[in-house]
This record gives structure tokens, C-alpha cells and sequence, in this order.
């Protein structure tokens, strides 16, 4: 890294540290301003004060939706205990909490599982507005059409991000602006994406003009599959964690990279060189994730605090200053602004979350076993 | 196969009875029954209710239907006849086997002079210190472990650097990684203490003594080793052998880390399948290969078999 | 005594410096990674790679005030110690009757014994997971995960000690009853002692494949979390070099215990000397 690099990257550090302990702060007199006095009405659980009882929120979702500092916060100033397991992808989710009734009280769910959740009865509804912290939020966010039931919302908003090409433009001399562009035999054994057969085989229906990536018929799962078998000599590796594919791409074995948003500040933080988005013309799969309330959980009551202390803006802002990609939270984008960050937060699409809707959103599949076994008949020896 | 009682060139003089058995010897009482077979008695609880009623239940996944992410109790063989009608998943299964036997004898070679050196050189009060240092390793997550491998493989790793550095070669060598040599290289890496252990185990109790005498009688120590050392570490061969060999054919974390696209085995098929829910598919292949390693296993039970060189 | 011959012979010196030359590169080869690991544990580079971007101690900072992990180890720790103790019992036990008892089917019923390690990860974990939450209505806890842990363990340990079993001398045991001893008498001073090696050895192996035991824990512990789950399921943004830090600093305190228990039975042995004692009568 240049000296000039390493210097931004400090600050970023620093500011991030300060902006952390000012976030305690920050939430602890807004939590005194609005919280003390009204503890909701009657009857409905209340969003804001404190817990009359300690209580432990057993939270099934990914890495990225949480601090460690920040549950500790939310805990001095609810009583309510985060306590977060994590999981690899929804379909291990979903099951989980299937099989374990009331063990868990909020699941984390990407786009079109939210529904299915709620469908199946696995999570419920409730009124989003009742949550102060909601008004925060982009107001496409919260009047995302699968997403709503009746008044109420099957989930909290939380974030998104499009899967889409990285390439390092020492080696790739054209723009590969198209899912076609990067079957070109010069990339052989140069592209690295993570191993999730869904996500795709979708991207694959996208490149071959399926109407509906992730529910496709049989002939269409046969094209899918042709495009995949064309694009497999390319295929340097299959990740399971995606700072694999940022590794990749950072000691040049891979020269294109399929993977989130915001991978380019990753890779330049792993020492590697800069790499460029490039948004393929057939469109993107992508994900908006949103934080459920579990039906079976025991703590229902307690949910509506905790979402509405976890959401809060100064929290979203340090969230994304460690993440790098964009998020729902509208306040948290000025706060942003405001220290700095606003370039980058443009950059990676943080105040055009009607970008969202465009891409085709991740959900179960129509037809998992196909899939599956389509994708397993290429990628197998 | 020589009677058990005789060693080579000696005829059995005791009768082929078994061990002692754990009672007054002499005696097959009711008591002396119970108390030879009740160390079965917590295996069998173990296995019986926690393994072998769950592996019914696998049994019956692979022959129903999952839909729409639920398992569904519509009995079929599409499962297993999908196996077979499609030729990747035995070509896979073939590459696996082959990656495995790979790793496998490599992975013996590597660890049998260790652990003869660990049993016969070795001051007694250091060996199991030694042996721990082993494992040390292993107490470190797996995955951890890969990633230094890539570390060391990749483009920009040590063994790169180092060629580099010598003036060997002027651009990365690629052959290191994402490929079945480095996926064979690794799993030699993680199985090595598995057969360590199991080889010193079995060499631990050998009496070193017995190659004095056979060299006093005239045997070249290449003869000692073949003749006497040999037989009598086939338990712990073979022990080391099925540690090693079955739990790598069922491997998918590091061909996934270390092979890249071309180093894919059977593992990473039958993962995929759980990582979309689809047990019933999974079921019916996991239980195709485990079914073909019990058929390996019968057909070579000979040598699984308990030849007593020690006799009773 | 065995020894005589190496010091004695040219071709045995020879073969036993070879031999110990080899030992040196095995346990090169086996803490290269290891270095390299603890190395990245002071790189700032987030990824836990090279290049080295620069050296901090921040990561270790982070070990200690992250109480995920630490409640993540101790849970891991936990459930090895217990998953240890399960399979070197019930794996002793079986072996005996596997070895030395006249049961008709023995290799098959080893192969039986054998199939847990045959059977992916995966579909132990799921099978038993319908299992204790369709019908034994269970709540999933650490409990549940230390049995299915050690359906898989416990052939290992039962394969081990068996091993070692086949080949052990009778003639001992035989000698030992005419003396007098009791069965009881007979294990604790004759056949345990000597099968101790495969013991320990089977001990290590179980508290080593349950230390970085994921897929069937993960189906199986409900909502608590052990250090490779907490590891495996970073997938969205991937693993920090916290993991790194975390893996030195359990590294350092084996190698500590390690030390101690080598040190330790010499420092006893001598102050229990110093200890006047009672003449034996």
C-alpha cells in the first residue's frame, strides 16, 4: 500500500474506534431522550426502555449483522442480551429453526425466504412502525411488496448487496460487462466466486435469459447448465468463505472475482491491487437481508426492543465503516456523510437502495433438487 | 494364515481357544459370560439407539423425496438410480478413490520410520512427550491449518518466493495449488498424526529383542523387519490404514480450499446436497459409498482378521 | 539392551541418525503451518495472509474482549473433555469383548463398529438431530451434541485399543491368576497397565476429533456455539486473524501444560524424598 493509503486507512481505523465509543454515548442520550418516559402501551410490547427482567435474544444470523462492542451496549441499555449464532446459508437456517422450535427468538433471512418463513409459519409479522427506530430507514425499505402482510412487515430491514463481476484491470483489458464476457478462454482458471450451487446456477439463468432465475423450468435449467459447463475451465476456485475470493484476487491468482459489493476496498486492504466493479448487462442476483421474529421464541416481547436498539444509526454507520457494503438505514448514510465516508459510501450504492429492486433477489428455489443436481453434473470430475 | 498359537516355523502346540476369559479360568459359568461380553454393554447403548436407529433413519431418506425443502414420505429408488445415471458422480467417486489410496500410502511412508524411530530411539519419558508435540498441531482449527497452506502454496507464498528468490523461475508457479497434488499434499499434512499414533501404539509394545535373536540366527535386518516386525504390526497397519483412508474419501473442506475446480471429490458432490437441504439425495449418496466401503472391507476382512502371533 | 546393537553396528548408527534426520523434517513439516499461523496473528492484514501490512498485537486485543469467543471455548473445551471421557470408556470396554471373546461375526461385527467413521458427518447430524427433536422431544444442548460427537470418536478409540489388545501376551494374564489374582486384580496391574499406550493414545485422538468438531455438532447444539462453528460459519465476510491469535495463545497454553506435566512428576518424586516417611513393614 501507498503511504498515502496506509494513512487513510488509519484514520479510517481511528475514526471508526472514535466513532464507536460515540456511538455508546450517542445511543445512551437518545435512549434517555425518548425511552424514559412512556413504556409503551399497554398490551403491545414496548419498543423502547429497558427490560423488567434480564432476558438473552438467541439470534441465528451471519457475521456482518453485528458488533461485539454494540451488544454489550444494547445490553446495558435493555437488558436484553444479544447472542448471536451464525450460519453459512438460508436453506441451513431455515431448517434449524424447523427443527428447534423455540430455541432461537430472531433468524436472520435474505429476501424471498422472508416470506417463505413467515409462510410456513415459522416466523411472524409485526408492525414496523411501532418501532421508532423504522423511521430511520429509506422509505423504499419499508414498503418492499413481498415483504409486506397487511399492516404489518415479515422482517427488520437491515441490508443488501448485488453479487456481481470484480476484475483486476492489470490483466483484463476489456470491461467484462456481460455475464458472456467472462466464458472468454483467456480467463482460464482465472475466476474465483463462492461455492453457492443456487446463487449459481441463478446467475447462470440470468446469463441465459431465464425469466425467473431462481424458480426455472426444466429447459431452462438445461441451458442454465450448458452456460455453466462453458464457464467451468474458468473457474480457478470455489470458495467457502468469501475472503477466500479476496485473497484471490489479492495475490493475482484469480484476475476476476464474483462476489459483493465492496470487495474492491477488501482486496486493497489485503495488500492487494485495485479492482474495478463491472455490472454485467443481464442484470445481477443479489440479497436484501432482514432480521424475522421466530414464532416459537419465548421472548417475543423482547424483540421489538432490541431490533429498535440494535438499528440505530450510529451502529449502521460503524457497521458499514467495518463492512464495507450498503445498508437500509437512511440516518446512518448522513451520519456517514457528515464524517467523511460519503464517497465511499456512494461508490458502493449506499444512498440508491432502489438499486435493490433491480437485481433478482435471492430466495429458495423452485426446484432445489434439479439445481443441485445440475450444477454437481459440471463441477464433479 | 498360521493357527493362532504358532508363530512361523513353529507348529501350534496350544489348542486354538481364545483369551482368558474374565472370570475363574476354567470355567464358563453364567457369571463368567456376562462378564466377558459387558464391555459390549455401553457401546451397545451408544451405537445402538444414537447410531443405529438415526442410520435407519438415513436408510429411509434415501429412499423418499424432498420437496420444496421438507422431506416428504413418498417412497422411491430415484435417488440411487440418479447415482448411476449420470456418469459423474462415478467418475468422481473413482478420482476420490484414487486421491485417497494417494494420500494414504503416502501418508503411511511418512509415518512408519517416524514412529519406529518414536518407539525404538526415543527414551521412554520423552516419547509421549514427543507424541503430544504430534498433535499440538491438531489443536489449531483445520481450517487455519489450510489457509497456511495456501499461504505457503499460492502464487505469492513461501514456496514461490523461495524459487523466486534462488532465481529458479521468474514468474509464480501455479502447479502448487488448485489441483489434485496439492489436495493430496495437504490431506498427508492432516492425516499424518492419525497414522503416527496408530503405528506407534502398535509398535510400542514390540520387544526389540526379537531382532537380536533373529540376527544371532543369521537374518539380515531387511529380513528381521519383513519377517518378524511386520506380522506383527498388521493390527495397527491395518488400523492406521482404515483412519486414514475412509474418513479422506469422505473429505470436501480441502479439496474445496486447496483444489480449486479441478480437485473436486465426492465430498464436495454430497455437501452440495445438504447445503440446499436436499437430505434425501445426500442420504442415498452417502450410504452408496459407505455401502461400497463396507463391500471393500468384507472383501479384504482376512487381513482385518485377529491373528494372534502370541497365541494363548 | 535393544540399543547395544545401534551403537555396536555402523549400519545401525547409520539407519538411526537417517531415522532421526526424518523425525527432525516430520516435525518441520508439521509446525510450518503452525509458524506461519502464529505468525499472521501479529499481521494487520486483516485476511491472514501475506503481504505482512504491518505488525500489531490488536487481534490478541480483540481476543480478549470478544466474549463470543471466549464462551465459544469454553463450551468447546467442555464438550471435549466429556466427549474424551465417553469414548476412552465405552471404547476400552467394547474392545475387550471384540478381541477376546468367541463371538461368532467378529470382523463383522468391527466393520459394523467401523461404519460411524464411513458415515459423513452430515447425515449423523441430521439423522440424530430428527432424532432428539421429532422423538425423544430433547431440547438441543451441549449434551446432545457430546453424543453424537462420540458416536464418531469412540471407533477410533476402539480401533486403537483392540489393536493393541490382539497382539497382547495371554501367557502374563495366565501368570498373574496363578499368583492369585482376581479379575479385577488381574486388569488394573496387568492388562491396563500395559495396554496404557493405546489408552492414552485413543484418549488423544478422541479429544483431538472433537476440538474441531463442526458438521455434527452444528446440527446438534442447539443455540450455543464451539470455536469451529464459531470459525466454519463466518462465511459471509470470513474468518479475522483473531482466529489466529486465538489458535497461538491455546497453542502457548498446551505447550505450557505440556511442559508442566513433564516437569512436574520430577519436582513431586523429589520433594516427596525430602518428606521423612514411615519404614514399610
Amino acid at each position: 500500500m501507498t503511504s498515502i493509503d496506509e494513512r487513510l486507512f488509519d484514520e479510517r481505523m481511528s475514526r471508526g474506534r472514535m466513532l464507536r465509543l460515540g456511538a455508546v454515548g450517542a445511543v445512551g442520550v437518545i435512549a434517555a431522550g425518548c425511552g424514559g418516559s412512556s413504556k409503551g402501551s399497554s398490551g403491545a410490547a414496548s419498543a423502547t426502555g429497558k427490560s423488567d427482567k434480564a432476558v438473552t435474544l438467541n439470534w441465528l444470523t451471519w457475521s456482518d449483522h453485528y458488533a461485539n462492542d454494540q451488544l454489550a451496549a444494547v445490553k446495558q441499555q435493555t437488558n436484553e442480551q444479544g447472542r448471536p449464532q451464525l450460519f453459512s446459508d438460508n436453506a441451513d437456517a431455515y431448517l434449524k429453526i424447523k427443527q428447534t422450535g423455540s430455541q432461537f427468538d430472531i433468524v436472520s433471512g435474505d429476501a424471498l425466504w422472508v416470506p417463505k418463513y413467515n409462510k410456513d409459519g415459522l416466523t411472524e409479522s409485526f408492525d414496523l412502525s411501532s418501532l421508532p427506530v423504522s423511521s430511520q430507514l429509506y422509505s423504499i425499505a419499508r414498503t418492499f411488496p413481498f415483504w409486506t402482510d397487511g399492516s404489518n412487515y415479515m422482517g427488520y430491514p437491515f441490508s443488501w448487496s448485488t453479487v456481481q463481476i470484480y476484475y483486476n484491470p492489470k490483466f483484463v483489458k476489456t470491461i467484462p460487462d456481460s455475464w458472456h464476457a467472462i466464458l472468454d478462454p483467456k480467463y482460464k482458471g482465472k475466476i474465483s466466486l463462492e461455492n453457492i450451487p443456487t446463487d449459481m446456477m441463478a446467475i447462470a439463468g440470468k446469463a441465459t435469459g431465464a425469466k425467473e432465475p431462481y424458480s426455472m423450468t426444466t429447459a431452462e435449467i438445461a441451458d442454465a447448465k450448458a452456460y455453466l459447463k462453458q464457464f467451468k475451465p474458468n473457474v480457478l476456485k470455489l470458495a467457502s468463505q468469501n475472503n477466500e475470493v479476496v485473497r484471490a484476487l489479492a495475490d493475482g491468482s484469480a484476475w476476476i472475482g464474483i462476489t459483493n459489493l465492496g470487495t474492491d476496498d477488501r482486496v486493497k486492504d489485503a495488500g492487494g491491487p485495485l479492482v474495478k466493479p463491472a455490472y454485467p448487462s443481464e442484470g445481477t442476483v443479489g440479497f436484501i437481508d432482514s432480521e424475522q421474529m421466530v414464532v416459537a421464541s419465548k421472548n417475543k416481547d423482547a424483540f421489538p426492543r432490541f431490533i429498535n436498539a440494535m438499528q440505530q444509526a450510529p451502529y449502521i454507520a460503524q457497521n458499514f465503516i467495518t463492512n464495507g457494503r450498503p445498508l437500509f438505514n437512511e440516518k446512518a448514510y448522513k451520519m456517514l456523510v457528515n464524517q467523511g465516508h460519503g464517497d465511499r459510501a456512494q461508490r458502493l450504492l449506499y444512498n440508491q437502495p432502489d438499486k435493490a429492486l433491480k437485481m433478482t433477489l435471492k430466495g429458495p428455489s423452485g426446484n432445489e433438487q434439479a439445481y443441485t443436481d445440475a450444477f454437481n453434473e459440471v463441477f464433479g470430475a | 494364515m498360521s493357527l493362532p498359537g504358532s508363530s512361523p516355523g513353529v507348529p501350534a502346540t496350544q489348542p486354538a481357544d481364545v483369551a482368558l476369559p474374565l472370570g475363574r479360568p476354567g470355567r464358563r459359568t453364567w457369571s463368567s459370560w456376562l462378564g466377558e461380553y459387558a464391555g459390549f454393554a455401553p457401546a451397545l447403548v451408544l451405537f445402538g439407539v444414537f447410531f443405529l436407529v438415526p442410520l435407519g433413519l438415513i436408510v429411509c431418506y434415501s429412499f423418499w423425496q424432498t420437496i420444496d425443502y421438507n422431506v416428504v414420505h413418498h417412497w422411491t429408488v430415484d435417488n440411487y438410480r440418479y447415482f448411476f445415471s449420470v456418469p459423474t458422480y462415478v467418475s468422481t467417486f473413482w478420482a476420490t478413490v484414487w486421491v485417497s489410496f494417494a494420500a494414504t500410502a503416502l501418508t503411511l511412508v511418512i509415518a512408519f520410520p517416524f514412529a519406529y524411530w518414536l518407539a525404538r530411539y526415543v527414551p521412554k519419558q520423552y516419547q509421549k512427550v514427543l507424541l503430544v508435540l504430534v498433535i499440538l498441531p491438531f489443536w489449531t482449527s483445520y481450517l487455519l491449518r489450510v489457509y497456511s497452506w495456501l499461504t505457503i502454496l499460492g502464487p505469492e507464498g513461501a514456496i514461490n518466493r523461495f524459487l523466486h528468490w534462488t532465481g529458479a523461475t521468474s514468474k509464480p508457479v501455479s502447479f502448487f495449488l488448485y489441483d489434485r497434488p496439492a489436495v493430496i499434499l495437504v490431506l498427508v499434512y492432516l492425516y499424518f498424526p492419525f497414522a503416527a499414533l496408530t503405528l506407534y501404539a502398535s509398535l510400542e509394545r514390540f520387544d526389540w529383542n526379537q531382532f537380536r535373536a533373529a540376527m544371532d540366527l543369521g537374518a539380515t535386518p531387511g529380513t528381521a523387519m519383513w519377517r518378524i516386525l511386520l506380522p506383527q504390526i498388521r493390527p495397527g497397519i491395518t488400523t492406521a490404514v482404515i483412519f486414514v483412508f475412509i474418513p479422506i474419501l469422505g473429505e470436501y473442506l480441502t479439496p474445496q480450499l486447496v483444489g480449486g475446480a479441478k480437485g473436486v471429490m465426492i465430498g464436495n458432490l454430497i455437501v452440495n446436497f445438504f447445503q440446499g437441504a436436499q437430505y434425501t439425495r445426500g442420504a442415498a449418496a452417502a450410504l452408496l459409498i459407505a455401502g461400497l466401503i463396507v463391500v471393500l472391507l468384507a472383501v479384504f476382512r482376512r487381513s482385518l482378521e485377529v491373528e494372534d502371533p502370541y497365541g494363548t | 539392551m535393544a540399543r547395544d546393537l545401534d551403537i555396536v553396528s555402523r549400519r545401525g548408527r547409520l539407519t538411526r541418525s537417517a531415522l532421526s534426520v526424518w523425525a527432525v523434517l516430520v516435525y518441520v513439516f508439521l509446525f510450518a503451518p503452525i509458524v506461519l499461523l502464529v505468525v499472521f496473528s501479529f499481521n494487520a492484514n486483516r485476511y491472514g495472509t501475506f503481504p505482512i501490512t504491518g505488525w500489531t498485537t490488536k487481534w490478541y486485543g480483540q481476543v480478549f474482549h470478544d466474549y463470543q469467543i471466549r464462551d465459544a471455548l469454553t463450551t468447546t473445551i467442555r464438550i471435549a473433555l466429556e466427549v474424551t471421557a465417553v469414548s476412552t470408556i465405552v471404547g476400552t470396554a467394547a474392545a475387550f469383548p471384540l478381541v477376546r471373546s468367541r463371538l461368532p461375526f467378529r470382523s463383522g461385527i468391527r466393520i459394523a463398529m467401523v461404519l460411524p467413521i464411513m458415515i459423513p458427518g452430515l447425515l449423523i447430524g441430521v439423522s440424530l438431530l430428527v432424532l432428539f427433536t421429532s422423538v425423544f422431544h430433547q431440547t438441543l444442548s451441549p449434551t446432545t451434541a457430546v453424543i453424537g460427537q462420540s458416536v464418531y470418536t469412540t471407533p477410533f478409540v476402539l480401533l486403537l485399543v483392540a489393536a493393541r489388545l490382539q497382539g497382547f501376551d495371554a501367557s502374563l494374564e495366565r501368570a498373574a491368576s496363578d499368583l492369585g489374582a482376581n479379575t479385577f486384580n488381574r486388569l488394573r496391574y496387568v492388562v491396563l497397565p500395559l495396554l496404557a499406550p493405546a489408552i492414552l493414545a485413543g484418549a488423544l485422538f478422541a479429544f483431538t476429533l472433537s476440538l474441531d468438531e463442526f458438521i455434527i455438532t452444528l446440527f446438534l447444539i442447539g443455540s450455543h456455539n464451539t470455536l469451529p462453528i464459531y470459525i466454519y460459519t463466518q462465511v459471509k465476510f470470513g474468518i479475522t486473524p483473531e482466529v489466529n491469535a486465538l489458535a497461538a495463545l491455546l497453542l502457548a497454553a498446551s505447550l505450557c501444560l505440556m511442559a508442566l506435566a513433564f516437569v512436574l512428576p520430577g519436582i513431586v518424586r523429589r520433594a516427596l524424598r525430602l518428606v521423612p516417611r514411615r519404614a514399610v513393614t
